[in-house]
Parts: C-alpha cells; sequence; structure tokens
C-alpha cells in the first residue's frame, strides 16, 4: 500500500473506531457518520467529491451517512489564475481578453473541481432558450482545475486495497465497495466533462421558460468546451444569505412554496430532476425568482414511475402506509411478503409519528423509513432513494426560504390533481370501463 | 327472480327515454330546419328547433371529417405548439452544440499555426 493509501486507510479506521465508542445502535451511527464526514474533509478534494457522491445514495448507505455527507463544504484554495487562463487559452486558442469583453482574475468561487470567474460577453450572442443576451451581459466562467481529473483517479486507486479489505468482512459485504468506487470514478469523470451539464442546464432553462419565478441561467456555447463552461452570471444571495434577502423585500413564503412545486413538476410531469440540490445550488434572485445552478448529478422518472411516486406521495400525506407499500412496490421497493406485517406496522407507526400532526417532519420520515428498509434488509432503487432524499432537501431548502413551510401541504393537492388526471385519462378509461360495467351491471342486478 | 324482472323492469325504462328522446329529436331536427332566417327569436320552442337543427348540421359535418380522416382531436392544437416548440429547442440545442465544436476546431487550428 503507499503512503496516500496508508494516510486514507489510517484516517478512515479511526473515524470507524472513534464513532463506535458510543453507547447505544443510534447515537453510535450518528456519531460513525460524523467523524466519517470529519475524516473526508481532512482527506482532501476526492474525499470531498466522494462525499457527496455518498450524500446522494441511499439505496446503498444508512441515512445518518447520507445526511452528514450533504454537510461537507466543497470550498478549497484557488487556483492561481496562470493556470486557469492556460485551460481557457488551451480549450479556445486565444487568451480570455480575446474571448470576453473583460475577464476578472480573482475567483468567485473555488471547489474540488472547478472555479468560477466573472467576465463579460463581447459580443451579442442568441442562446438557446429565451432572448439574445446584448454584448456587455455579465458571465460566469467555469473553469475545470487543471489535473483534478488524473488527482481524484489517483486517490480513488490509492482507496481501493482498503475498499478491498474492508469489503471482505461480512457486515460491509453487501455495500460492494470497490464496485461504488469504480462508479465514482466514472460519475466524476463525467462531471469533469462541461458539455453534458451545459445541456442539462440548457433543458432545464427550457422546461421552466414559462415559469415567472424560476431562472436558470443560459450557456453561451461558443464560449463552452470540455472544460470550460460560460453561462450568463445571475445576482442574488445563496440560501445561508436570506437574512440579506429578507431585507430587501423578497417574499420567502411565496418562493418557498413555489421551490416545492417546481420540484413536484420536476418529477412528476417533466421526469428530469436536478438531484443535488443543495444550499450552494440555489440562489434567490432580488426580484425575487429562485436560480438553479450546477447540473452535474440528475435523475429522471419514466411516464409509468411518475404516477407511482404520485400514490407514493399522496398515500404518504394522507397516512396511508399500505397503499404506499403498494405503490412504492411498482418503483422497486419490493418488501418480502413475509416481512410485510412487520414493516407495514413500523411504516404506520412512522407516518403517524412524523406527518400525522403540523408541524409535519419529512426528514425524520424519510430517515426513519430508510432506517426501517435498511433493518429489514430490503434493496432499495437507486431512483428511489435518490428521490427521497431529494425530497428531504427541498424541503430543507424550502424551510430555510420560509421556516414554517409544511411542504406535505403543498404536495397534497399536486400529488391528487395528477392522479385524478391520471385516472380520467382516455386510455385508462378505456381500459377500465368494461370492467366498471360489469360491476354496474352486477350491483343493479343485485 | 324479482330482482331479475326488476332489473328487466329498469332497463327497458331506460330504452324507452331514449326512444323518446331520440323521436322528439328528429322531429324538432325537422322542424328547425324547415324554419326561415330570424324564426329562431320567436319563441323558446323556436329557438330549441333551431339550435337542434344547427347541432345536426355540425354533427353531419364531424361525421364527414371523421369519415375523411381529417378531424382534428379536442387538445390537438395545443399539443402541436408543444411539439413545434420542442422541435425548436432540439434545433436550437443542436446549433449550440454546433458552435461550441466550432470553438474546439478554432483552438485545434490556433494550435497548428502556431
Amino acid at each position: 500500500m503507499s503512503a496516500r493509501g496508508r494516510s486514507i486507510a489510517w484516517s478512515l479506521a479511526r473515524a470507524l473506531l472513534a464513532g463506535s465508542l458510543h453507547a447505544g445502535a443510534e447515537a453510535r451511527r450518528a456519531a460513525r457518520a460524523r467523524e466519517l464526514r470529519v475524516a473526508f474533509e481532512g482527506l482532501g478534494p476526492a474525499f470531498v467529491k466522494l462525499g457527496q457522491l455518498i450524500s446522494v445514495r441511499p439505496d446503498v448507505f444508512g441515512p445518518e451517512l447520507v445526511f452528514e455527507m450533504e454537510k461537507l463544504q466543497d470550498s478549497v484554495a484557488p487556483l492561481p489564475v496562470s493556470a486557469v487562463r492556460e485551460v481557457i487559452a488551451d480549450d479556445f486558442g486565444r487568451p480570455p481578453e480575446e474571448l470576453f469583453a473583460s475577464f476578472e482574475d480573482t475567483p468567485l468561487a473555488s471547489a474540488s473541481i472547478a472555479q468560477v470567474h466573472r467576465a463579460t460577453l463581447a459580443e451579442e450572442y442568441r442562446p438557446v432558450v429565451g432572448p439574445s443576451l446584448p454584448a456587455g451581459t455579465p458571465l460566469a466562467v467555469k473553469v475545470v482545475r487543471p489535473g483534478s481529473e488524473s488527482l481524484i483517479l489517483a486517490d480513488i486507486a490509492a482507496a481501493r486495497p482498503f475498499a478491498e479489505r474492508v469489503g471482505r468482512m461480512r457486515r460491509f459485504e453487501r455495500y460492494n465497495l470497490p464496485g461504488l468506487l469504480d462508479e465514482f470514478a466514472s460519475t466524476l469523470c463525467s462531471e469533469c466533462d462541461l458539455r453534458r451539464e451545459a445541456r442539462v442546464a440548457d433543458r432545464f432553462a427550457f422546461d421552466f421558460r414559462d415559469d415567472p419565478l424560476m431562472i436558470v441561467p443560459r450557456v453561451v456555447w461558443p464560449r463552452t468546451g470540455r472544460r470550460v463552461l460560460t453561462t450568463e452570471f445571475i445576482e442574488g444571495w445563496r440560501l445561508s444569505e436570506l437574512g440579506r434577502a429578507a431585507e430587501r423585500g423578497v417574499n420567502g413564503r411565496i418562493l418557498a412554496e413555489h421551490g416545492a412545486t417546481v420540484f413536484l413538476r420536476q418529477v412528476l410531469e417533466l421526469g428530469r430532476f436536478h438531484a443535488d440540490l443543495h444550499p450552494a445550488n440555489l440562489f434567490v434572485t432580488p426580484d425575487s425568482r429562485i436560480c438553479y445552478l450546477d447540473f452535474g448529478i440528475t435523475g429522471t422518472t419514466s411516464p409509468e414511475q411518475r404516477i407511482a411516486i404520485a400514490q407514493v406521495l399522496a398515500a404518504t400525506v394522507y397516512g396511508d402506509a399500505d397503499r404506499a407499500l403498494k405503490y412504492s412496490a411498482e418503483l422497486g421497493l419490493v418488501v418480502p411478503e413475509h416481512l410485510q406485517p412487520r414493516v407495514r406496522g413500523e411504516v404506520g407507526e412512522l407516518m403517524a409519528r412524523t406527518l400525522s400532526v403540523p408541524p409535519r417532519d419529512v426528514r425524520g420520515f424519510a430517515t426513519g423509513f430508510l432506517r426501517i428498509m435498511n433493518d429489514a434488509q430490503v434493496e432499495v432503487p437507486v431512483g428511489y432513494g435518490l428521490l427521497v432524499k431529494a425530497l428531504v432537501t427541498v424541503e430543507g431548502v424550502a424551510r430555510a426560504l420560509y421556516p414554517e413551510i409544511d411542504i406535505t401541504e403543498a404536495a397534497k393537492p399536486y400529488a391528487t390533481r395528477l392522479i385524478a388526471r391520471w385516472m380520467l385519462h382516455p386510455a385508462r378509461l378505456a381500459q377500465r370501463a368494461p370492467s366498471a360495467m360489469r360491476a354496474a351491471i352486477r350491483e343493479l342486478a343485485g | 327472480m324479482a330482482g331479475n324482472e326488476e332489473f328487466m323492469r329498469f332497463m327497458a325504462a331506460w330504452a324507452l327515454v331514449h326512444e323518446t328522446a331520440d323521436e322528439g329529436w328528429k322531429a324538432a331536427v325537422e322542424r328547425g330546419g324547415t324554419q326561415a332566417t330570424g324564426e329562431m327569436g320567436t319563441g323558446p320552442e323556436a329557438f330549441v328547433d333551431g339550435l337542434s337543427a344547427m347541432i345536426a348540421e355540425e354533427k353531419e359535418r364531424l361525421k364527414a371529417e371523421l369519415a375523411s380522416g381529417t378531424v382534428a382531436a379536442p387538445g390537438e392544437e395545443a399539443g402541436l405548439k408543444e411539439v413545434l416548440e420542442e422541435l425548436r429547442f432540439e434545433i436550437a440545442e443542436l446549433r449550440g452544440r454546433v458552435e461550441a465544436m466550432q470553438s474546439s476546431l478554432d483552438a485545434l487550428a490556433a494550435r497548428e499555426r502556431g
């Protein structure tokens, strides 16, 4: 094992051990998750990224670890501007001064994979969605850190022997740790190609083109390449700076309610959703709009899944455990028959405890639900886990905007409308009419 | 058996209502069809007759459209608008990708030159 490999193994083993010293299973799980998060922060950018990816995989990891890893701050020392200029010149054959009307050397933000600089548009540009951007439009230029991909891959390679050793231990067998490392490596490589993110950003801008409360920065394609992504720059406040937004007349309640509806629309109508929502990826603009950023991780839902999700959502907000589990099975979360009475009882009890009386605790419900499935060793499909996690994040974001919001209230009419529309769909009516008619005639015939 | 008889009676009543309504409808259409211009405003019955005749004409038109296959289903226009917008987006998206490729080509050409 290399020196770096030994250092990784030592940090992780120490975190696992320190976390195990607490009394009580629940406290132990929470402490272990906290210690691992601190260890990941100390191990540098590759592990910060790895931790962020763990935070979107509740299908694999326990809910405590998933929600703890969400707290990782992806902020690193900025690169010297000469290195940034070199990447830009390499991608476009010209220095930033020739590509933009102006380019700021001081970065706006610096993270493990990329850093962002301000610039201005040199000439008018017609983006894929919406009206033209005039010359002088403020821009955000995201540049991939040179060598970040190979550094991360080297760290993953160094961590592999440790993952293989731990993966052979009985209690970690089901996680397939080496397989997960491969998956992380491939996700990270795709995140390093910014053209993919640019395409997703345009798609979101198109999907929400008619929504006056939503904004997605539009891509300037002639200044976008594999390692450079140029979009319009949107002024605004991060969720952590909302105090300032409220002082300037931003209506948190309307934005919170709309934010929840926007997410439901992504999942239940459009079939594409932002799966990496966290406070750094959301802005509130001075004209009271929600701005989505960073489209590195997205999820998709098929039409059949959308109906099943609406059914699960409606069953959950109306406190119907039976129905929630029935439609969860259509989404691939299948509880074996012999476990059904136990799981149904536990989910029903959890619903009563967390969702029956306001203020409803969606996060508590989600954590408890995933814990029940984890304890019963019921496999949670990737998409299902991602969705549960995203819903919890949406609640967190909505609460940051307006602490009194109850997102189940926002979800109720949406899910009900969708189910009603589905039930009245001509194809479904045609499919159900003969059996309904037979039932009616049987009823009339006594 | 009593249940069956009641059911048959109910269905017979239902069929009778339809038959009567159909005869009434046909008579109204016939009367409305012979009305002169402006006659519809002379009273409620004349109005119903005139309206029935107009609906019958519309029904014949719909029948012809259905037979020729040119009928537009409800919501079809909105659907068409959506498809057009989606196509426009796809073309614009392609343009964006071509622009990015052009930039990469320019970079390669500049590197070759210099």
